[in-house]
């Protein structure tokens, strides 16, 4: 599946603001058996004095851009053109809870793809024994590592409902999930911290979902932001799968991932600090649009 | 006064200090042997001690106390939610080491640091440790202290660890454990420097007659090395404090002072193109090295703790770039981790081939089988915190010991270790050594622990030859923890022969070395016009006050107009004259204090102590002073200690930029006050008294009979204070002398062009140069109040954005 992808990211500060600093994660990264970036490009307006970028721990794009005179906006452009593929569902090779236990005494690596980094509270997931009970439900009614995490996936999407004033960005998961409300982001920590709950690793992923859907098929909810869904640690067979609890589905062709971190934090588009004491305002577009 | 041969006869009887001295059971003692008698190292300053007898004794520790006050050392107590500074609590008598016993301690932190280096240069390098099994992956991956971002940047000095500290005890049998490794950002070597002069102090004579290793040689071998790091790069060295509110800032500017490096807060550093810059009041100037007394976690708010408000935005991409060497490397603290102690024997065994020369404390990670069931097994006499605890387990109020448990806590703990046992470390419980502590006149065993220092030069690790002991204030081995009032003793290692004296005064014969200034960094400058500033504040409102009281003291009526007239007009200054000592006088003296309290590097402490000083006279006047006669005293009592301090600060100050910029603050503020006060007491309504009261506020009483023999009615005093050239209160002189230092300051005038702040004030000068008094009506009095403030915007945009 061949993808355009076209984000814009637009920030109106109340004050003009100078010497200020930000980290960009919005690239997509080439992911083998997932995703190929053919084409990048990233531009921001005003021009940074500095540009420079680096991968992360995580493997993601980062973009460091600096000013250091004022001014009274910032906007990101990022226009890409990405390959995704499309493999067949998996099947479940995955363990009990158990076996899973086993094989990760057993894993002596922290490699930035080790599960290892997926089990503890991150900055935005704290562990929480409310979630972590909801979630051991799943593991009760589930054969597999990877039944419970669909079957979580798909409790979220079905008892939980997509509203976007519920929320803001820096909810955490404890929040919504006693709210029952949110957006993709908020979907995504309540199903990490569930999973870390009872022990299976869990990270966030951060992308794009493609916005038009195919003919006779539904428009996914959050096509028309960035999106976020949960990749799952299924044991040494079956690996990383991910999961989308905003659409109740497995991430497919549809998803364009950006990148990857324990949480939000990890990979948030823009994280910047600004010299003033202003308010800022965001707006945010994406037009995700298939070539083929 | 007993004389020498009573005071021998004593030592010999049983009054002498050690006659009653009893260690406690089963526990070493460092003074005495197991059979009673006296270590030989320890046997000439017990003698000595004697010799001086008790009055002679307890007049020289109170010496040294003396001098820690004198000193304003300090550490900050946490017993709220800011803390309070306390005094340094120096145990007096110092812990005595023989040298063979200091050699073993050496060698074996040698090869402790060495080993440090090795593990951590692997956690952020290819990760061998975990992939042969010596290290468990979730001590990593789920420790906070594992910085993400740091993983695969080799460091720019090609080291990770350049400054360690390890706190040792020792055990029954005699030997010393290592309790815990500091790595992060260690404190106290600052302390030990002064709790040495402080010892000295009462014991200088003593100090002289035994052989006992200087400490300067250890300071200036990592002096040199730190210059040699940057030397090799553009830009020096500079310590990185998290500011005034952490507990050890009196030691971060103590350091700074003693080595000759830069202070720096986070905010005083920015990154540009790669490099770390500091902002100063020349502009930006490179600093490559930076010996951080900050968790790394604070240091950049972008890609560490995104909460952090004391961290410089970029400092990993600078990093990363390899233009900044960090002391340690960020990330280094990871070692601290209390599960890291029990895989240090086997670490040591695999990576060296040898075993560890000093012992760790005996530690079980509970993460695995057999270890937890030990931990379990032995549950009473354990004592049991979290895995990724950093702080020493006797000092670690989330540590507890086992059998100390009431029955249902137990039985939770003892769950918790068999269903989450990797969160959870065992460790032995402490039996520490004791060592005598003066107490009412006598000594007394208590506990206590060793803290040593690592630096790392060019040949290597040196260990400071002493360190300081932390000594118990009960018998108890928890109560060591400063925060729960132990003590800290001087350290003495004993030499059989005359050591080397070192300072770090360069010897005869030595090369003169002119150490350029530096460039004083922007927010010290701020700091430092806002102290000038509200220390100026503080004399115009006590000055204004004392005459308000005076006037109440006599006409006993405070409906007279003047009266109320002054009182409307301080009330347009914050400051509420129906109390004796208003709050807004208090809060200009704690602004000037906090001001101060951020640049104590930069001025005397006896320049600190005044303003301290200051601070607790104003506010037990508060409590106590009643309005009139009472409080003309008591204003005059603060003008003499804001005199005090200005006279201290203005005599001893060396005049580099730091002092022009106080002197900017305290000029700005008092032409801003005077214009004020001149507009209001000239103006055409203004009560009968008004220019009486102008003449006392602006200490011109004397010059104005004299100068002006008949009065010449409201234009002689408007002369006076406001044209004058001559009277240092007019506002003319004020913007005269403002010019002056502007035209001096870094870029002040540069290919002939004046900076836009001389500028401004080189026209508000000429302006009063040409004006006559009659021009000067109140509309025109208060606007030259509003160009004195628009100059400080002035010096702001130019000198601190």
């Amino acid at each position: 599946m061949l993808y355009d992808v076209r984000l814009e990211l637009h920030y109106d500060y109340d004050a003009a603001v100078h010497g200020d600093r930000h980290l960009v994660r919005v690239s997509p990264i080439s992911i083998p058996q997932v995703q190929r970036v053919i084409a990048a490009s990233l531009s921001f307006e005003p021009r940074p004095e500095q540009e420079t970028s680096f991968t992360d721990f995580f493997g993601n794009l980062v973009t460091t851009i600096a000013y250091s005179g004022y001014h009274d906006h910032l906007d990101v452009r990022l226009s890409a053109r990405v390959q995704v593929e499309d493999p067949p569902s998996p099947a479940d090779l995955s363990p009990t809870l158990t076996g899973l236990r086993e094989e990760l005494s057993r894993l002596w690596s922290v490699a930035a793809s080790s599960p290892q980094h997926f089990l503890a509270a991150s900055p935005r997931v704290p562990l929480d024994p409310a979630i972590a009970a909801y979630a051991r439900d799943s593991v009760a009614s589930s054969p597999s590592v990877q039944a419970a995490a669909l079957d979580l996936c798909l409790r979220i999407h079905r008892e939980f409902r997509y509203d976007r004033e519920a929320t803001k960005v820096d909810t955490g998961p404890s929040e919504a999930f006693a709210l029952k409300r949110g957006v993709c982001q908020d979907f995504a920590h309540v199903m990490i911290a569930g999973l870390r709950g009872v022990g299976i690793p869990a990270g966030y992923v951060s992308g794009f979902l493609r916005t038009i859907p195919p003919k006779g098929k539904p428009r996914l909810e959050g096509a028309d932001a960035m999106h976020a869904w949960v990749r799952v640690w299924c044991g040494q067979h079956a690996g990383w799968i991910e999961f989308d609890p905003t659409n109740a589905m497995l991430a497919g062709p549809d998803h364009i991932t950006i990148g990857h971190g324990r949480d939000y934090s990890d990979i948030s588009p823009i994280v910047g600090v600004l010299r003033t004491s202003g308010e800022h305002s965001a707006k945010q577009s994406v037009d995700v649009v298939r070539v083929e | 006064m007993s004389t020498r041969n009573e005071r021998q006869a004593a030592r010999h009887g049983a009054h002498g200090l050690i006659a009653d001295y009893k260690p406690l059971p089963g526990v070493p003692d460092e003074m005495l042997a197991p059979d009673g008698r006296l270590r030989p190292a320890w046997s000439q300053l017990i003698g000595a001690l004697d010799d001086l007898g008790p009055t002679e004794l307890a007049g020289r520790f109170e010496r040294a106390d003396q001098y820690l006050r004198d000193a304003g050392v300090y550490y900050r107590k946490y017993d709220g939610a800011a803390g309070k500074e306390r005094g340094w609590p120096l145990a007096h008598v110092p812990l005595i080491l023989d040298e063979a016993e200091w050699r073993t301690i050496t060698r074996g932190l040698t090869q402790r640091a060495e080993l440090l280096e090795t593990i951590v240069a692997d956690i952020y390098g290819d990760n061998q440790l975990v992939q042969r099994g010596l290290l468990p992956p979730e001590l990593i991956a789920r420790n906070a202290e594992f910085l993400r971002p740091m993983v695969g940047i080799e460091p720019a000095s090609g080291h990770y660890l350049h400054f360690c500290a390890f706190e040792l005890g020792r055990g029954p049998n005699g030997g010393w454990w290592v309790l815990g490794d500091r790595t992060q950002a260690p404190s106290g070597a600052g302390f030990a420097l002064e709790n040495r002069v402080a010892t000295t102090r009462a014991l200088s004579d003593i100090y002289g007659r035994m052989h006992v290793h200087r400490l300067a040689g250890f300071f200036r071998g990592f002096r040199d090395a730190l210059n040699g790091i940057a030397e090799s790069r553009d830009g020096g060295v500079g310590i990185l404090t998290p500011g005034q509110h952490n507990e050890t800032y009196f030691e971060h500017a103590y350091i700074a002072r003693y080595l000759g490096f830069a202070l720096l807060e986070g905010e005083d550093l920015v990154v540009d193109d790669g490099q770390v810059m500091v902002r100063t009041v020349s502009g930006l100037k490179p600093v490559s090295v930076l010996w951080r007394r900050m968790d790394a976690s604070f240091a950049d708010p972008l890609e560490l703790r995104y909460d952090s408000r004391i961290g410089t935005p970029g400092l990993t991409d600078a990093i990363r770039q390899g233009s900044i060497s960090m002391v340690n490397a960020l990330g280094s603290g990871i070692l601290e981790t209390r599960a890291f102690a029990a895989f240090m024997p086997n670490l040591c065994r695999t990576l060296t081939g040898s075993e560890l020369e000093l012992p760790t404390i005996a530690t079980w990670w509970c993460g695995g089988a057999a270890e937890r069931r030990h931990v379990i097994d032995n549950f009473d006499t354990m004592m049991v915190g979290s895995a990724f605890a950093t702080g020493l387990a006797i000092e670690d109020t989330e540590t507890v010991v086992g059998g100390g448990l009431p029955p249902h806590q137990r039985q939770a703990l003892l769950d918790r270790l068999e269903a989450e046992g990797g969160a959870f470390v065992g460790q032995e419980q402490v039996h520490l050594s004791t060592t005598p502590l003066h107490v009412g006149g006598r000594l007394e065993p208590r506990p206590m622990t060793l803290r040593v220092y690592a630096a790392r030069t060019r040949d290597g690790w040196t260990i400071m030859p002493g360190g300081f002991a932390r000594i118990g204030s009960t018998p108890d081995s928890s109560a060591i923890a400063m925060q729960r009032g132990g003590q800290a003793a001087d350290v003495w290692v004993v030499s059989d022969q005359p050591v080397e004296h070192v300072t770090l005064l360069p010897g005869e014969g030595e090369e003169l070395v002119r150490v350029s200034a530096g460039s004083l960094p922007s927010r010290a400058a701020d700091n430092l016009i806002w102290l000038g500033r509200y220390a100026e504040r503080c004399e115009a409102t006590v000055r204004i006050l004392r005459a308000y009281n005076a006037r109440l003291a006599e006409s006993s009526n405070p409906d007279l107009p003047i009266l109320k007239d002054t009182r409307t007009y301080l009330d347009g200054l914050g400051v509420d004259a129906s109390t004796p000592l208003p709050t807004g006088l208090l809060a200009a003296i704690d602004s000037a204090v906090n001001s101060a309290g951020q640049i104590r590097d930069r001025f005397s402490p006896d320049g600190w102590l005044a303003l301290a000083d200051l601070r607790k006279t104003a506010r037990t006047f508060a409590h106590k002073v009643e309005a009139g006669d009472d409080a003309t005293r008591a204003m005059t009592v603060l003008l003499r200690k804001l005199a005090g301090f200005s006279g201290l600060v203005h005599e001893n100050m060396y005049r580099f930029a730091g002092w022009r910029f106080l002197e900017i603050g305290r000029r700005l503020e008092r032409g801003i006050q005077i214009s004020g006060a001149v507009a209001w007491l000239t103006r055409k309504n203004a009560p009968e008294g008004a220019l009486d009261l102008l003449l006392e506020i602006g200490d011109s009483v004397m010059t104005h009979r004299r100068r002006y023999a008949v009065s010449a009615g409201v234009n002689s005093y408007i002369d006076l204070l406001v044209l004058d050239p001559l009277n240092p209160r007019s506002v003319r002189f004020q913007i005269a002398e403002l010019y002056q230092q502007l035209e001096r300051l870094p870029g002040g005038i540069e290919g002939g062009h004046l900076s836009i702040a001389a500028k401004a004030a080189l026209s508000l000068d000429t302006e009063l140069r040409v004006s006559e008094p009659a021009a000067m009506t109140t509309p025109h009095l208060n606007r030259l109040g509003l160009d004195i403030g628009n100059l400080a915007g002035l010096i702001a945009d130019a000198y601190f954005v």
